[in-house]
Protein backbone atom coordinates (compact mmCIF):
# COMPACT_ATOMS: atom_id res chain seq x y z
CA UNK A 1 0.00 0.00 0.00
CA UNK A 2 1.24 3.19 -1.09
CA UNK A 3 0.45 6.46 0.28
CA UNK A 4 0.89 10.06 -1.35
CA UNK A 5 3.83 11.62 -0.38
CA UNK A 6 1.75 15.07 2.12
CA UNK A 7 -0.20 12.19 3.93
CA UNK A 8 2.64 9.41 4.72
CA UNK A 9 4.72 12.49 6.21
CA UNK A 10 2.07 13.30 8.56
CA UNK A 11 1.82 10.21 9.37
CA UNK A 12 5.21 9.66 10.06
CA UNK A 13 4.59 13.23 12.04
CA UNK A 14 2.14 11.66 14.09
CA UNK A 15 3.86 8.94 15.08
CA UNK A 16 6.67 10.79 16.83
CA UNK A 17 4.02 11.74 19.16
CA UNK A 18 4.25 9.45 22.59
CA UNK A 19 1.69 6.60 22.41
CA UNK A 20 0.80 6.83 19.02
CA UNK A 21 1.36 4.18 16.63
CA UNK A 22 1.18 3.62 12.73
CA UNK A 23 -2.50 2.61 12.45
CA UNK A 24 -3.35 5.84 15.05
CA UNK A 25 -1.47 7.72 13.40
CA UNK A 26 -3.00 6.99 9.70
CA UNK A 27 -6.53 7.44 11.26
CA UNK A 28 -5.87 10.90 12.71
CA UNK A 29 -3.74 11.83 9.02
CA UNK A 30 -6.68 11.02 7.18
CA UNK A 31 -9.10 12.98 9.83
CA UNK A 32 -6.81 15.95 9.08
CA UNK A 33 -7.37 15.44 5.21
CA UNK A 34 -11.52 15.58 6.43
CA UNK A 35 -11.02 18.89 8.38
CA UNK A 36 -11.54 22.30 7.04
CA UNK A 37 -8.75 24.42 6.30
CA UNK A 38 -9.25 26.97 8.76
CA UNK A 39 -9.58 24.49 11.85
CA UNK A 40 -6.32 22.78 10.30
CA UNK A 41 -4.66 26.30 9.86
CA UNK A 42 -5.71 27.00 13.74
CA UNK A 43 -3.85 23.73 15.02
CA UNK A 44 -0.76 23.98 13.22
CA UNK A 45 -0.31 27.41 14.29
CA UNK A 46 -0.99 26.45 18.13
CA UNK A 47 1.45 23.47 17.67
CA UNK A 48 4.29 26.31 16.27
CA UNK A 49 3.30 29.12 18.93
CA UNK A 50 3.01 26.51 21.91
CA UNK A 51 6.79 25.56 20.62
CA UNK A 52 7.92 29.17 19.83
CA UNK A 53 6.04 31.28 22.40
CA UNK A 54 6.67 28.54 25.15
CA UNK A 55 10.43 28.46 27.17
CA UNK A 56 11.42 27.34 30.79
CA UNK A 57 11.18 30.18 33.17
CA UNK A 58 14.84 31.61 34.03
CA UNK A 59 13.85 31.51 37.85
CA UNK A 60 12.28 28.52 38.17
CA UNK A 61 12.27 26.17 35.23
CA UNK A 62 8.34 25.59 34.78
CA UNK A 63 7.12 26.21 31.02
CA UNK A 64 5.69 29.98 30.58
CA UNK A 65 5.29 32.35 27.72
CA UNK A 66 6.54 35.08 29.75
CA UNK A 67 9.83 35.68 31.72
CA UNK A 68 10.15 34.82 34.74
CA UNK A 69 6.92 33.16 34.38
CA UNK A 70 4.01 34.49 36.19
CA UNK A 71 4.35 32.36 38.97
CA UNK A 72 7.78 33.75 39.92
CA UNK A 73 6.19 37.43 39.04
CA UNK A 74 3.39 36.95 41.37
CA UNK A 75 3.88 39.51 44.25
CA UNK A 76 1.36 38.20 46.67
CA UNK A 77 2.78 34.76 46.45
CA UNK A 78 5.01 33.41 49.73
CA UNK A 79 8.94 34.15 48.94
CA UNK A 80 10.41 32.39 52.00
CA UNK A 81 9.35 28.90 50.55
CA UNK A 82 9.58 26.77 47.62
CA UNK A 83 8.74 23.50 46.89
CA UNK A 84 10.66 21.84 44.51
CA UNK A 85 9.59 19.14 41.99
CA UNK A 86 10.43 17.26 39.44
CA UNK A 87 8.28 18.20 36.45
CA UNK A 88 6.32 21.15 34.89
CA UNK A 89 3.23 18.50 35.18
CA UNK A 90 3.47 18.42 38.78
CA UNK A 91 3.37 22.52 39.04
CA UNK A 92 -0.14 22.01 37.64
CA UNK A 93 -1.12 19.40 39.81
CA UNK A 94 -0.01 20.97 42.93
CA UNK A 95 -1.77 24.38 41.65
CA UNK A 96 -4.82 22.57 40.85
CA UNK A 97 -4.66 21.82 45.03
CA UNK A 98 -4.87 25.82 45.75
CA UNK A 99 -3.50 25.21 48.79
CA UNK A 100 0.34 26.01 48.03
CA UNK A 101 0.93 29.71 47.95
CA UNK A 102 5.18 29.45 47.66
CA UNK A 103 6.86 29.52 44.80
CA UNK A 104 8.42 26.31 42.52
CA UNK A 105 11.42 25.05 41.66
CA UNK A 106 11.35 22.19 38.41
CA UNK A 107 14.09 20.00 38.22
CA UNK A 108 13.07 18.45 35.03
CA UNK A 109 14.53 15.10 36.60
CA UNK A 110 15.74 12.82 38.92
CA UNK A 111 19.22 11.90 39.79
CA UNK A 112 19.83 8.13 37.97
CA UNK A 113 23.21 7.01 37.71
CA UNK A 114 21.71 4.15 35.77
CA UNK A 115 20.90 6.15 32.88
CA UNK A 116 23.94 8.77 33.23
CA UNK A 117 21.79 11.96 35.07
CA UNK A 118 23.81 12.97 37.75
CA UNK A 119 23.21 16.50 39.60
CA UNK A 120 24.52 18.69 37.15
CA UNK A 121 21.61 17.07 34.79
CA UNK A 122 19.06 18.30 36.15
CA UNK A 123 18.22 21.95 37.75
CA UNK A 124 19.99 22.02 40.60
CA UNK A 125 22.82 24.28 40.55
CA UNK A 126 19.93 27.17 39.66
CA UNK A 127 17.94 26.01 42.31
CA UNK A 128 21.54 26.67 45.25
CA UNK A 129 21.60 29.87 43.22
CA UNK A 130 18.41 30.80 44.22
CA UNK A 131 19.04 30.03 47.57
CA UNK A 132 21.87 31.87 48.23
CA UNK A 133 19.93 35.35 48.92
CA UNK A 134 18.32 34.95 52.55
CA UNK A 135 14.56 35.00 52.04
CA UNK A 136 14.11 31.71 51.92
CA UNK A 137 13.58 29.72 54.97
CA UNK A 138 11.90 26.27 53.83
CA UNK A 139 12.40 24.30 50.69
CA UNK A 140 9.77 21.42 50.22
CA UNK A 141 11.07 18.24 48.24
CA UNK A 142 8.46 17.21 46.47
CA UNK A 143 10.17 14.93 44.16
CA UNK A 144 8.34 11.54 43.18
CA UNK A 145 7.87 8.78 45.99
CA UNK A 146 10.35 6.21 44.24
CA UNK A 147 14.11 5.37 44.22
CA UNK A 148 15.46 8.10 41.86
CA UNK A 149 13.12 10.79 43.28
CA UNK A 150 14.09 9.51 46.77
CA UNK A 151 17.49 9.91 46.22
CA UNK A 152 17.61 13.28 44.66
CA UNK A 153 15.58 14.90 47.51
CA UNK A 154 18.20 13.72 50.19
CA UNK A 155 20.66 14.70 47.98
CA UNK A 156 19.66 18.35 47.56
CA UNK A 157 19.11 18.28 51.52
CA UNK A 158 22.43 17.21 51.79
CA UNK A 159 23.89 20.12 49.87
CA UNK A 160 21.35 22.48 51.70
CA UNK A 161 22.29 21.23 55.54
CA UNK A 162 25.14 23.73 55.70
CA UNK A 163 22.99 27.01 54.87
CA UNK A 164 20.87 26.04 57.74
CA UNK A 165 17.47 26.54 55.60
CA UNK A 166 14.88 23.94 56.47
CA UNK A 167 14.21 21.35 54.21
CA UNK A 168 11.24 18.92 54.08
CA UNK A 169 9.58 16.04 52.72
CA UNK A 170 6.21 15.43 51.31
CA UNK A 171 4.64 12.23 53.22
CA UNK A 172 3.55 9.37 51.38
CA UNK A 173 1.67 6.45 52.72
CA UNK A 174 -2.70 6.27 51.72
CA UNK A 175 -4.87 8.24 49.35
CA UNK A 176 -7.49 10.35 51.36
CA UNK A 177 -11.00 9.23 50.99
CA UNK A 178 -9.56 5.68 50.29
CA UNK A 179 -10.44 3.00 51.96
CA UNK A 180 -7.91 1.35 54.37
CA UNK A 181 -9.20 -2.47 52.76
CA UNK A 182 -8.22 -1.42 49.76
CA UNK A 183 -4.46 -0.29 50.12
CA UNK A 184 -2.19 -2.62 48.84
CA UNK A 185 0.74 -4.04 51.58
CA UNK A 186 3.25 -1.78 50.51
CA UNK A 187 1.09 1.51 50.83
CA UNK A 188 -0.08 0.32 53.89
CA UNK A 189 3.95 -0.59 55.62
CA UNK A 190 4.69 2.57 54.52
CA UNK A 191 1.88 4.52 56.34
CA UNK A 192 2.58 2.61 59.44
CA UNK A 193 6.46 3.49 59.00
CA UNK A 194 5.08 7.39 58.62
CA UNK A 195 2.61 7.29 61.44
CA UNK A 196 2.41 10.52 63.68
CA UNK A 197 1.48 10.85 67.29
CA UNK A 198 -2.07 12.29 67.54
CA UNK B 1 -5.62 -25.10 48.84
CA UNK B 2 -5.60 -27.42 45.55
CA UNK B 3 -5.74 -26.78 42.06
CA UNK B 4 -9.13 -27.96 41.08
CA UNK B 5 -8.44 -27.28 37.24
CA UNK B 6 -5.53 -25.87 34.93
CA UNK B 7 -5.93 -24.71 31.64
CA UNK B 8 -3.12 -23.95 29.23
CA UNK B 9 -2.83 -22.82 25.94
CA UNK B 10 0.67 -22.65 23.85
CA UNK B 11 2.70 -23.59 26.62
CA UNK B 12 6.19 -24.83 25.98
CA UNK B 13 4.78 -28.57 24.71
CA UNK B 14 1.24 -28.41 24.89
CA UNK B 15 -1.07 -26.60 22.83
CA UNK B 16 -4.23 -27.20 24.30
CA UNK B 17 -4.74 -28.75 27.50
CA UNK B 18 -7.49 -28.77 30.06
CA UNK B 19 -7.41 -31.50 33.09
CA UNK B 20 -8.76 -31.62 36.50
CA UNK B 21 -7.14 -32.54 39.58
CA UNK B 22 -8.25 -33.90 43.37
CA UNK B 23 -6.88 -33.12 46.36
CA UNK B 24 -4.68 -36.01 46.67
CA UNK B 25 -1.64 -37.24 45.16
CA UNK B 26 -1.42 -37.02 41.28
CA UNK B 27 1.43 -38.95 39.71
CA UNK B 28 2.49 -37.71 35.73
CA UNK B 29 3.53 -40.85 34.19
CA UNK B 30 5.57 -40.86 30.81
CA UNK B 31 8.92 -41.81 29.06
CA UNK B 32 10.96 -38.06 29.08
CA UNK B 33 10.73 -35.19 27.37
CA UNK B 34 6.99 -36.09 26.70
CA UNK B 35 5.95 -32.64 28.91
CA UNK B 36 5.98 -34.15 32.72
CA UNK B 37 8.28 -31.44 33.76
CA UNK B 38 6.56 -29.00 31.68
CA UNK B 39 3.49 -29.37 33.59
CA UNK B 40 4.58 -29.09 37.04
CA UNK B 41 6.99 -25.75 35.55
CA UNK B 42 3.24 -24.58 34.32
CA UNK B 43 1.66 -25.22 38.13
CA UNK B 44 4.65 -23.10 39.36
CA UNK B 45 4.71 -20.37 37.42
CA UNK B 46 0.68 -19.94 37.78
CA UNK B 47 1.80 -18.95 41.49
CA UNK B 48 4.94 -17.26 41.28
CA UNK B 49 4.85 -15.64 37.62
CA UNK B 50 8.36 -16.88 37.06
CA UNK B 51 9.96 -20.21 36.12
CA UNK B 52 12.17 -21.74 38.44
CA UNK B 53 14.07 -23.16 35.61
CA UNK B 54 14.91 -20.28 32.85
CA UNK B 55 15.32 -16.19 33.54
CA UNK B 56 13.50 -15.64 30.00
CA UNK B 57 9.78 -15.57 29.90
CA UNK B 58 9.82 -16.03 26.30
CA UNK B 59 11.23 -19.69 26.52
CA UNK B 60 7.66 -20.36 28.11
CA UNK B 61 5.95 -19.60 24.76
CA UNK B 62 5.10 -22.71 22.23
CA UNK B 63 7.59 -22.37 19.65
CA UNK B 64 6.13 -19.84 16.60
CA UNK B 65 3.65 -18.68 19.02
CA UNK B 66 2.73 -15.12 19.94
CA UNK B 67 1.56 -15.66 24.00
CA UNK B 68 1.15 -18.53 26.65
CA UNK B 69 -1.57 -18.53 28.80
CA UNK B 70 -2.00 -20.57 32.21
CA UNK B 71 -5.29 -20.28 33.66
CA UNK B 72 -5.73 -22.20 36.96
CA UNK B 73 -8.91 -22.78 39.54
CA UNK B 74 -7.59 -22.61 43.54
CA UNK B 75 -9.74 -24.37 45.49
CA UNK B 76 -9.14 -22.27 49.34
CA UNK B 77 -10.39 -22.40 52.47
CA UNK B 78 -13.31 -19.99 51.44
CA UNK B 79 -14.37 -20.87 47.70
CA UNK B 80 -12.39 -20.98 44.60
CA UNK B 81 -9.98 -18.33 43.19
CA UNK B 82 -9.63 -18.62 39.43
CA UNK B 83 -6.42 -17.41 38.54
CA UNK B 84 -4.64 -16.48 34.98
CA UNK B 85 -0.99 -15.62 33.72
CA UNK B 86 -0.24 -14.90 30.07
CA UNK B 87 3.13 -14.34 29.12
CA UNK B 88 3.87 -12.44 25.72
CA UNK B 89 6.90 -12.14 24.23
CA UNK B 90 6.26 -8.21 25.17
CA UNK B 91 5.38 -9.30 28.65
CA UNK B 92 3.43 -10.84 31.46
CA UNK B 93 -0.13 -9.93 32.73
CA UNK B 94 -1.85 -11.53 35.44
CA UNK B 95 -5.26 -11.47 36.38
CA UNK B 96 -6.61 -12.95 40.11
CA UNK B 97 -10.25 -13.16 40.39
CA UNK B 98 -10.73 -12.02 36.85
CA UNK B 99 -9.01 -8.69 38.33
CA UNK B 100 -5.82 -7.49 36.59
CA UNK B 101 -2.79 -7.42 39.13
CA UNK B 102 -1.11 -4.38 37.97
CA UNK B 103 1.95 -5.42 40.29
CA UNK B 104 3.02 -8.60 39.84
CA UNK B 105 3.63 -8.54 43.79
CA UNK B 106 0.03 -8.03 44.10
CA UNK B 107 -0.02 -10.98 42.22
CA UNK B 108 2.19 -13.93 44.18
CA UNK B 109 0.86 -15.30 47.08
CA UNK B 110 -2.42 -16.21 46.26
CA UNK B 111 -1.47 -19.50 45.57
CA UNK B 112 1.21 -21.09 47.28
CA UNK B 113 3.24 -24.08 45.83
CA UNK B 114 6.51 -25.68 47.14
CA UNK B 115 8.84 -27.40 44.47
CA UNK B 116 11.18 -29.73 45.07
CA UNK B 117 13.19 -30.81 41.98
CA UNK B 118 16.40 -32.58 41.76
CA UNK B 119 18.25 -29.13 41.48
CA UNK B 120 17.10 -28.26 45.18
CA UNK B 121 19.03 -31.46 46.64
CA UNK B 122 21.75 -29.27 45.46
CA UNK B 123 20.83 -26.36 48.16
CA UNK B 124 23.44 -27.27 50.63
CA UNK B 125 26.03 -27.67 48.64
CA UNK B 126 25.81 -25.50 45.70
CA UNK B 127 26.48 -22.11 45.39
CA UNK B 128 25.28 -18.95 47.66
CA UNK B 129 23.31 -17.89 44.88
CA UNK B 130 20.80 -20.73 45.13
CA UNK B 131 20.26 -20.80 48.61
CA UNK B 132 19.65 -16.97 48.35
CA UNK B 133 17.31 -17.49 45.70
CA UNK B 134 15.47 -20.43 48.05
CA UNK B 135 15.21 -18.16 50.76
CA UNK B 136 14.23 -14.90 48.76
CA UNK B 137 11.38 -16.89 47.00
CA UNK B 138 9.98 -18.60 50.29
CA UNK B 139 9.60 -15.29 51.86
CA UNK B 140 8.23 -13.21 49.08
CA UNK B 141 5.22 -15.99 48.86
CA UNK B 142 4.41 -15.00 52.68
CA UNK B 143 5.64 -11.26 52.47
CA UNK B 144 4.28 -8.81 49.58
CA UNK B 145 6.54 -6.46 51.61
CA UNK B 146 9.61 -8.32 51.11
CA UNK B 147 9.32 -9.04 47.41
CA UNK B 148 8.75 -5.15 47.20
CA UNK B 149 12.08 -4.81 49.31
CA UNK B 150 13.99 -7.26 47.35
CA UNK B 151 12.64 -5.38 44.08
CA UNK B 152 14.08 -1.65 45.28
CA UNK B 153 17.08 -3.36 46.69
CA UNK B 154 17.99 -4.36 43.39
CA UNK B 155 17.06 -1.39 41.54
CA UNK B 156 19.35 0.60 44.49
CA UNK B 157 22.32 -1.87 44.09
CA UNK B 158 21.95 -1.20 40.26
CA UNK B 159 22.10 2.56 40.94
CA UNK B 160 24.89 2.38 43.20
CA UNK B 161 26.89 0.25 40.84
CA UNK B 162 26.41 2.47 37.84
CA UNK B 163 27.53 5.50 40.32
CA UNK B 164 30.74 3.47 41.68
CA UNK B 165 31.83 2.67 38.15
CA UNK B 166 31.64 6.56 37.03
CA UNK B 167 33.90 6.99 40.31
CA UNK B 168 36.03 4.65 39.45
CA UNK B 169 36.45 5.48 35.49
CA UNK B 170 36.89 9.31 37.10
CA UNK B 171 33.80 10.54 35.00
CA UNK B 172 32.37 12.31 38.03
CA UNK B 173 33.73 12.73 41.51
CA UNK B 174 31.22 13.97 43.65
CA UNK B 175 30.84 11.22 46.51
CA UNK B 176 27.79 13.15 48.22
CA UNK B 177 25.99 11.24 45.42
CA UNK B 178 27.72 7.84 46.92
CA UNK B 179 26.79 8.60 50.28
CA UNK B 180 23.03 9.33 49.66
CA UNK B 181 23.12 6.08 47.63
CA UNK B 182 24.72 4.24 50.51
CA UNK B 183 22.04 5.02 52.84
CA UNK B 184 18.88 4.14 50.82
CA UNK B 185 21.45 1.01 50.31
CA UNK B 186 22.03 0.15 54.02
CA UNK B 187 17.95 1.49 54.52
CA UNK B 188 16.62 -1.02 52.39
CA UNK B 189 19.59 -3.75 52.67
CA UNK B 190 18.61 -4.11 56.77
CA UNK B 191 15.49 -4.85 56.13
CA UNK B 192 16.13 -7.62 54.27
CA UNK B 193 18.59 -8.77 56.70
CA UNK B 194 15.85 -8.79 59.46
CA UNK B 195 13.39 -10.59 57.85
CA UNK B 196 15.58 -13.38 56.71
CA UNK B 197 16.70 -13.43 60.71
CA UNK B 198 13.35 -14.07 61.48
CA UNK B 199 12.05 -16.44 58.99
CA UNK B 200 15.38 -18.32 58.93
CA UNK B 201 14.61 -18.73 63.43
CA UNK B 202 10.83 -19.81 61.79
CA UNK B 203 12.13 -22.46 59.07
CA UNK B 204 14.27 -23.65 61.98
CA UNK B 205 11.94 -24.46 64.30
CA UNK B 206 9.39 -26.41 62.04
CA UNK B 207 12.49 -27.97 60.15
CA UNK B 208 14.30 -29.42 63.11
CA UNK B 209 11.59 -32.41 64.46
CA UNK B 210 11.65 -33.10 60.93
CA UNK B 211 15.16 -33.64 60.15
CA UNK B 212 15.20 -35.54 63.64
CA UNK B 213 12.44 -37.62 62.15
CA UNK B 214 13.97 -38.16 59.05
CA UNK B 215 17.66 -39.45 60.62
CA UNK B 216 15.87 -41.40 63.19
CA UNK B 217 16.84 -39.02 65.93
CA UNK B 218 20.40 -38.80 65.97
CA UNK B 219 20.62 -35.60 63.94
CA UNK B 220 20.25 -32.21 64.99
CA UNK B 221 19.82 -29.25 62.37
CA UNK B 222 21.33 -25.33 62.72
CA UNK B 223 20.83 -23.30 60.21
CA UNK B 224 22.61 -19.95 60.68
CA UNK B 225 22.37 -16.66 58.34
CA UNK B 226 26.16 -15.85 57.12
CA UNK B 227 25.91 -12.14 56.68
CA UNK B 228 28.83 -10.61 54.42
CA UNK B 229 28.59 -7.35 56.80
CA UNK B 230 28.98 -8.47 60.87
CA UNK B 231 25.47 -7.79 61.77
CA UNK B 232 23.52 -9.87 64.41
CA UNK B 233 20.44 -11.41 64.64
CA UNK B 234 19.96 -9.23 68.21
CA UNK B 235 21.03 -6.20 67.07
CA UNK B 236 18.15 -3.31 66.59
CA UNK B 237 17.85 -2.13 63.40
CA UNK B 238 19.44 1.23 64.44
CA UNK B 239 22.41 -0.73 65.60
CA UNK B 240 22.81 -2.60 62.33
CA UNK B 241 22.51 0.57 60.41
CA UNK B 242 25.46 1.59 62.09
CA UNK B 243 27.57 -1.59 61.52
CA UNK B 244 26.74 -0.84 57.76
CA UNK B 245 27.70 2.21 57.59
CA UNK B 246 31.10 1.71 59.27
CA UNK B 247 31.70 -0.96 56.95
CA UNK B 248 30.55 1.26 54.23
CA UNK B 249 32.92 4.12 55.07
CA UNK B 250 35.78 2.21 55.92
CA UNK B 251 35.71 0.37 52.18
CA UNK B 252 35.00 2.98 50.41
CA UNK B 253 38.02 3.57 48.35
CA UNK B 254 38.36 0.21 47.67
CA UNK B 255 34.89 -0.03 46.49
CA UNK B 256 35.69 2.67 44.07
CA UNK B 257 38.71 0.98 42.95
CA UNK B 258 36.72 -2.02 42.43
CA UNK B 259 33.98 0.16 40.80
CA UNK B 260 31.09 -2.19 42.77
CA UNK B 261 29.45 -2.82 45.70
CA UNK B 262 30.87 -5.41 47.36
CA UNK B 263 28.62 -6.48 50.62
CA UNK B 264 24.66 -6.81 51.61
CA UNK B 265 22.46 -9.37 51.53
CA UNK B 266 23.00 -9.86 47.26
CA UNK B 267 26.76 -11.46 49.20
CA UNK B 268 25.32 -13.04 51.92
CA UNK B 269 24.64 -16.46 52.46
CA UNK B 270 23.12 -19.46 54.62
CA UNK B 271 24.70 -22.50 56.49
CA UNK B 272 23.51 -25.63 57.30
CA UNK B 273 25.04 -27.11 60.81
CA UNK B 274 24.23 -31.09 61.17
CA UNK B 275 25.37 -32.05 65.07
CA UNK B 276 27.17 -29.01 65.13
CA UNK B 277 29.41 -29.93 61.87
CA UNK B 278 28.99 -28.00 58.96
CA UNK B 279 27.05 -29.84 56.20
CA UNK B 280 28.44 -28.46 52.86
CA UNK B 281 32.02 -29.52 54.33
CA UNK B 282 31.83 -32.31 56.35
CA UNK B 283 28.09 -33.34 55.58
CA UNK B 284 27.80 -37.08 53.72
CA UNK B 285 25.94 -37.32 50.34
CA UNK B 286 23.28 -38.89 52.68
CA UNK B 287 23.08 -35.99 55.32
CA UNK B 288 22.73 -32.99 52.84
CA UNK B 289 20.23 -34.97 51.04
CA UNK B 290 18.30 -34.76 54.53
CA UNK B 291 19.00 -31.52 55.15
CA UNK B 292 17.62 -30.48 51.46
CA UNK B 293 14.26 -32.52 52.26
CA UNK B 294 13.91 -31.19 55.87
CA UNK B 295 13.89 -27.74 54.56
CA UNK B 296 11.58 -28.41 51.69
CA UNK B 297 9.06 -30.11 54.53
CA UNK B 298 9.73 -27.36 57.33
CA UNK B 299 8.84 -24.77 54.49
CA UNK B 300 5.34 -27.00 53.91
CA UNK B 301 4.22 -26.39 57.59
CA UNK B 302 5.74 -23.04 57.69
CA UNK B 303 3.06 -21.61 55.29
CA UNK B 304 0.43 -23.55 56.75
CA UNK B 305 1.41 -21.87 60.03
CA UNK B 306 2.07 -18.38 58.43
CA UNK B 307 -1.17 -18.07 55.75
CA UNK B 308 -3.77 -21.65 57.48
CA UNK B 309 -3.60 -23.61 54.61
CA UNK B 310 -1.14 -25.71 53.24
CA UNK B 311 0.66 -25.09 49.89
CA UNK B 312 0.73 -27.31 46.54
CA UNK B 313 3.48 -29.79 46.52
CA UNK B 314 4.93 -30.26 43.01
CA UNK B 315 8.02 -33.44 43.69
CA UNK B 316 9.45 -33.23 40.13
CA UNK B 317 11.43 -36.14 40.16
CA UNK B 318 12.88 -36.86 42.93
CA UNK B 319 11.48 -39.40 44.27
CA UNK B 320 13.99 -41.85 42.87
CA UNK B 321 16.41 -39.51 43.84
CA UNK B 322 15.71 -40.36 47.26
CA UNK B 323 16.51 -44.13 48.87
CA UNK B 324 13.02 -45.60 50.55
CA UNK B 325 13.15 -44.44 54.00
CA UNK B 326 13.52 -40.97 52.99
CA UNK B 327 10.69 -41.35 50.19
CA UNK B 328 8.28 -43.02 52.90
CA UNK B 329 9.26 -40.16 55.22
CA UNK B 330 8.21 -37.61 52.92
CA UNK B 331 5.07 -39.12 51.62
CA UNK B 332 3.94 -39.80 55.47
CA UNK B 333 4.21 -36.18 55.74
CA UNK B 334 2.08 -35.49 53.12
CA UNK B 335 -0.73 -37.92 53.06
CA UNK B 336 -3.80 -36.50 53.11
CA UNK B 337 -3.64 -32.75 53.63
CA UNK B 338 -1.18 -31.77 50.78
CA UNK B 339 -2.00 -31.51 47.16
CA UNK B 340 1.10 -33.14 45.61
CA UNK B 341 2.21 -33.47 42.24
CA UNK B 342 4.83 -36.25 41.49
CA UNK B 343 6.52 -36.93 38.27
CA UNK B 344 7.96 -39.93 37.27
CA UNK B 345 9.06 -42.48 34.41
CA UNK B 346 7.26 -45.69 36.09
CA UNK B 347 5.39 -46.36 39.35
CA UNK B 348 7.72 -49.42 39.70
CA UNK B 349 10.42 -48.86 42.18
CA UNK B 350 8.04 -46.46 44.40
CA UNK B 351 5.65 -48.63 46.69
CA UNK B 352 3.86 -47.04 49.29
CA UNK B 353 -0.03 -46.62 50.53
CA UNK B 354 -0.37 -43.08 49.27
CA UNK B 355 0.85 -43.49 45.94
CA UNK B 356 -1.84 -46.44 45.62
CA UNK B 357 -3.73 -44.26 46.58
CA UNK B 358 -2.95 -41.56 44.08
CA UNK B 359 -4.91 -40.84 40.93
CA UNK B 360 -2.33 -41.13 38.06
CA UNK B 361 -2.11 -39.86 34.74
CA UNK B 362 -0.27 -40.69 31.44
CA UNK B 363 1.79 -37.92 29.76
CA UNK B 364 2.74 -38.26 26.28
CA UNK B 365 4.02 -35.57 23.69
CA UNK B 366 1.78 -32.71 25.30
CA UNK B 367 -1.30 -34.94 25.74
CA UNK B 368 -2.58 -36.05 29.05
CA UNK B 369 -4.59 -39.30 29.97
CA UNK B 370 -6.40 -40.14 32.86
CA UNK B 371 -4.92 -43.75 34.28
CA UNK B 372 -8.39 -46.02 35.66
Amino acid sequence: MHYPEPISKLIDSFMKLPGIGPKTAARLAFFVLSMKEDTVLDFAKALVNAKRNLSFCSVCGHITDQDPCYICEDQRRDRTIICVLQDPKDVIAMEKMKEFNGLYHVLHGAISPMDGIGPEDINIPDLLKRLQDETVQEVIMATNPNIEGEATAMYISRLLKPSGIRVTRIAHGLPVGGDLEYADEVTLSKAIEGRREV
Amino acid sequence: MYIEELHLRNYRNYEELTVSFEDRVNVFIGENAQGKTNLMESIYVLAMAKSHRTSNDKDLIRWDEEYAKIEGRIKKKYGSLPMQLVVSKKGKRAKCNHLEQRKLSQYVGNMNVVMFAPEDLHLVKGSPQVRRRFIDMEIGQVSTVYLHDISQYQKILQQRNHYLKQLQTRKVKDETMLEILTEQFIQTAVKIISKRFEFLRLLEKWALPIHSGISRGIETLKIQYKPSVDVSEEQELSKMIEVYEEKFNKLRKKEIERGTTLFGPHRDDLVFFVNERDVQTFGSQGQQRTTALSLKLAEIELIHAEIGEYPILLLDDVLSELDDYRQSHLLNTIQGKVQTFVTTTSVDGIDHQTLKEASAYQVESGMITKVQ
